[in-house]
C-alpha cells in the first residue's frame, strides 16, 4: 500500500459515498497511514463545521404563515372564480354590450373615430366604477389581504400577462389593503384596493391592447372620481370617492415606480 | 338575480395543497438559509423563497409521488435563483472562469498528491471549528462552490440528490466539493483562496 488516498475518496469518505468495497480498502489504508488519518480527520472536521456555520440564517417570524395563506389563496383562486369574478362577470358582460351598443349607433351615425374613443372611455368609467360599487357592496375582503408589496406583487405570478410594480412609500394616510384579480373585456387585470383616510379606492392595472394611453383623464361616474394613465403598456385607473387631487397622487405615486416593469 | 354558478365556497385548501404543505413547510427554514446565502441579502432572500414555494405550488400536479421531493423543491429554488436579478449577475460573474476550471479539474489526475493538505497543526485545526471565519470563507468562495458545499455539508443531501439539484453530472458535483473545500481550507489557513489544483 504505497499510494495515499486520493482527494476524491477522502470527500467521499466525508460524505459517506463510498462503496462497501471502498470503505474497506480505505480504513485499511488510513489504518496504517497517519498522514492520510490526519488529512480525514481534517476533511470530516471542515464537513462538520461547515454544517454548523452553514445554518446561519433564521426564517423570519411570520413567513411561513404568509406562505400558508398564499398556499390557500393561490389554490382557491386557481380552483374556482370568486363570487367578485362573479360580480365582475355581469359587469363585464354589461359593459361589452355597453360597447357594441355605442359602436351600432356610431356606425348607424357615421360618427368620428374620436367620438368612439369618447364613448369607449366612458364605457371604460361606467365598467371601472360599476367593479369598484361591487367590491364596495359585497363587503368581502380582498383575494389577497396584505398591506405587503412583497405579498400583493407575486400573488399575480401567473395570473395576468405582465407585471407591475407597486410603491414602498405611500402617503400617511394611504394604505394598500390587498388586492383583487379582476376582469375587463375579458381580459384579467390587477385590482389594487387601497384606503386613503376613511375613502376606499380601486386602483385597476390593464395591460393596454390598442389605442392610445388614457393618459391623464379625469371624470366622474355615479359620484365616483376616475382618474386615468398609461404608462408604456399599462393603463392605470383608479375609482374612488375621495377628493380628485388625492386620487391622481395616488395613480402618480403608482405611475412613477412602474419603469422597469415588463407589460 | 341568482349567482348561483358563481356562488362563492368557504375557503379552504384542496388535498392536493394540504399534501405539498405537509411535504413543503417542514423545508422552510431549509431553503431560507440557503437562499440567505446566495442572495446575500433578506428581502430578495424571502421574495426567493416566497416565489419558489408558489412555483412548487402550481407545478405540484407535476410532481412524481415518490420521487425526491427535497431534491425537487431545492432545485425549483435554484433555478429561480438563477432568473433572479442577483442570481444573473452572480453567474455573469463568475461563468467563464467556472467553465475553465471545469474542463481543467474534470480529466484524469484530477487530484495530484501534492494537492493534497496534509499539515493539520492545531492551529488549523482551531481555525476549521471558528465560526466567523467560516463563514467569511463560504462567504468568499463563487456561487457553483457555495451552493454545492451548502447542499452536500448543510442539507446533507447525497450526491446523486445534488446531481439533480444543480442537473450537473455526479462527476461535477465530485469536482465542485473538492475545489470548494480545498479553497476554504486555504482560505481558513489565511493563505490564497484559489483551489491549488488550479496551478497544478
Amino acid at each position: 500500500m504505497t499510494e495515499h488516498i486520493s482527494q476524491a475518496d477522502l470527500n467521499a469518505l466525508a460524505d459517506g459515498e463510498l462503496s462497501p468495497d471502498q470503505l474497506a480498502f480505505v480504513n485499511d489504508h488510513l489504518a496504517a497511514c497517519p498522514a492520510c488519518t490526519s488529512a480525514a480527520l481534517v476533511q470530516t472536521l471542515l464537513k462538520a463545521n461547515i454544517a454548523k456555520a452553514g445554518q446561519r440564517y433564521a426564517m423570519p417570524a411570520g413567513l411561513e404563515e404568509r406562505l400558508k395563506r398564499l398556499a390557500t389563496s393561490d389554490s382557491s383562486g386557481r380552483s374556482r372564480p370568486s363570487g367578485r369574478s362573479a360580480m365582475a362577470g355581469w359587469a363585464t358582460a354589461a359593459a361589452i354590450l355597453l360597447v357594441i351598443s355605442s359602436g351600432l349607433i356610431l356606425m348607424l351615425q357615421g360618427r368620428r373615430g374620436a367620438e368612439l374613443a369618447a364613448l369607449e372611455y366612458q364605457a371604460q368609467v361606467s365598467e371601472v366604477s360599476d367593479l369598484h360599487i361591487a367590491t364596495l357592496a359585497a363587503g368581502l375582503g380582498p383575494q389577497v389581504v396584505s398591506s405587503d408589496r412583497h405579498t400583493v406583487k407575486p400573488w399575480f405570478q401567473g395570473k395576468l400577462p405582465f407585471s407591475f410594480n407597486l410603491p414602498d412609500n405611500l402617503p400617511g394616510d394611504t394604505k394598500l389593503d390587498g388586492a383583487d384579480l379582476t376582469y375587463l373585456h375579458n381580459q384579467p387585470v390587477a385590482q389594487l384596493l387601497y384606503t386613503i383616510g376613511r375613502h376606499r379606492v380601486s386602483v385597476f392595472l390593464t395591460e393596454r391592447r390598442s389605442g392610445e394611453p388614457m393618459d391623464g383623464k379625469q371624470s366622474e361616474h355615479s359620484g365616483f372620481k376616475v382618474t386615468s394613465v398609461g404608462v408604456g403598456d399599462l393603463d392605470i385607473v383608479a375609482v374612488s370617492d375621495v377628493d380628485q387631487a388625492r386620487l391622481a397622487e395616488l395613480v402618480s405615486l403608482i405611475r412613477s415606480v412602474q419603469a422597469g416593469a415588463k407589460a | 338575480m341568482t349567482l348561483l354558478p358563481w356562488k362563492r365556497e368557504a375557503q379552504k385548501p384542496g388535498p392536493q395543497t394540504s399534501a405539498f404543505e405537509d411535504l413543503a413547510l417542514p423545508l422552510l427554514p431549509a431553503l431560507y438559509n440557503v437562499a440567505s446565502w446566495l442572495t446575500r441579502n433578506p428581502t430578495d432572500a424571502e421574495d426567493l423563497v416566497q416565489e419558489s414555494f408558489l412555483k412548487a405550488l402550481r407545478g405540484f400536479a407535476g410532481f412524481e409521488t415518490g420521487t425526491n421531493f427535497k431534491a425537487w423543491i431545492f432545485r425549483i429554488l435554484r433555478n429561480t435563483y438563477l432568473t433572479s436579478r442577483t442570481g444573473l449577475e452572480a453567474t455573469r460573474t463568475v461563468a467563464l472562469e467556472d467553465e475553465l476550471d471545469e474542463q481543467r479539474v474534470s480529466g484524469p489526475g484530477l487530484y495530484p498528491e501534492g494537492a493534497i493538505d496534509r499539515q493539520t497543526p492545531e492551529v488549523n485545526l482551531m481555525r476549521l471549528a471558528d465560526r466567523a471565519m467560516l463563514h467569511g470563507a463560504l462567504e468568499k468562495l463563487p456561487p457553483p462552490l457555495l451552493e454545492v458545499i451548502l447542499l452536500c455539508d448543510v442539507e446533507e443531501m447525497k450526491y446523486k440528490e445534488i446531481a439533480v439539484v444543480l442537473e450537473i453530472p455526479i462527476g461535477t458535483v465530485m469536482s465542485r466539493i473538492a475545489r470548494a473545500r480545498t479553497a476554504l481550507r486555504k482560505t481558513l489557513q489565511g493563505q490564497d483562496t484559489q483551489p491549488r489544483e488550479r496551478g497544478a
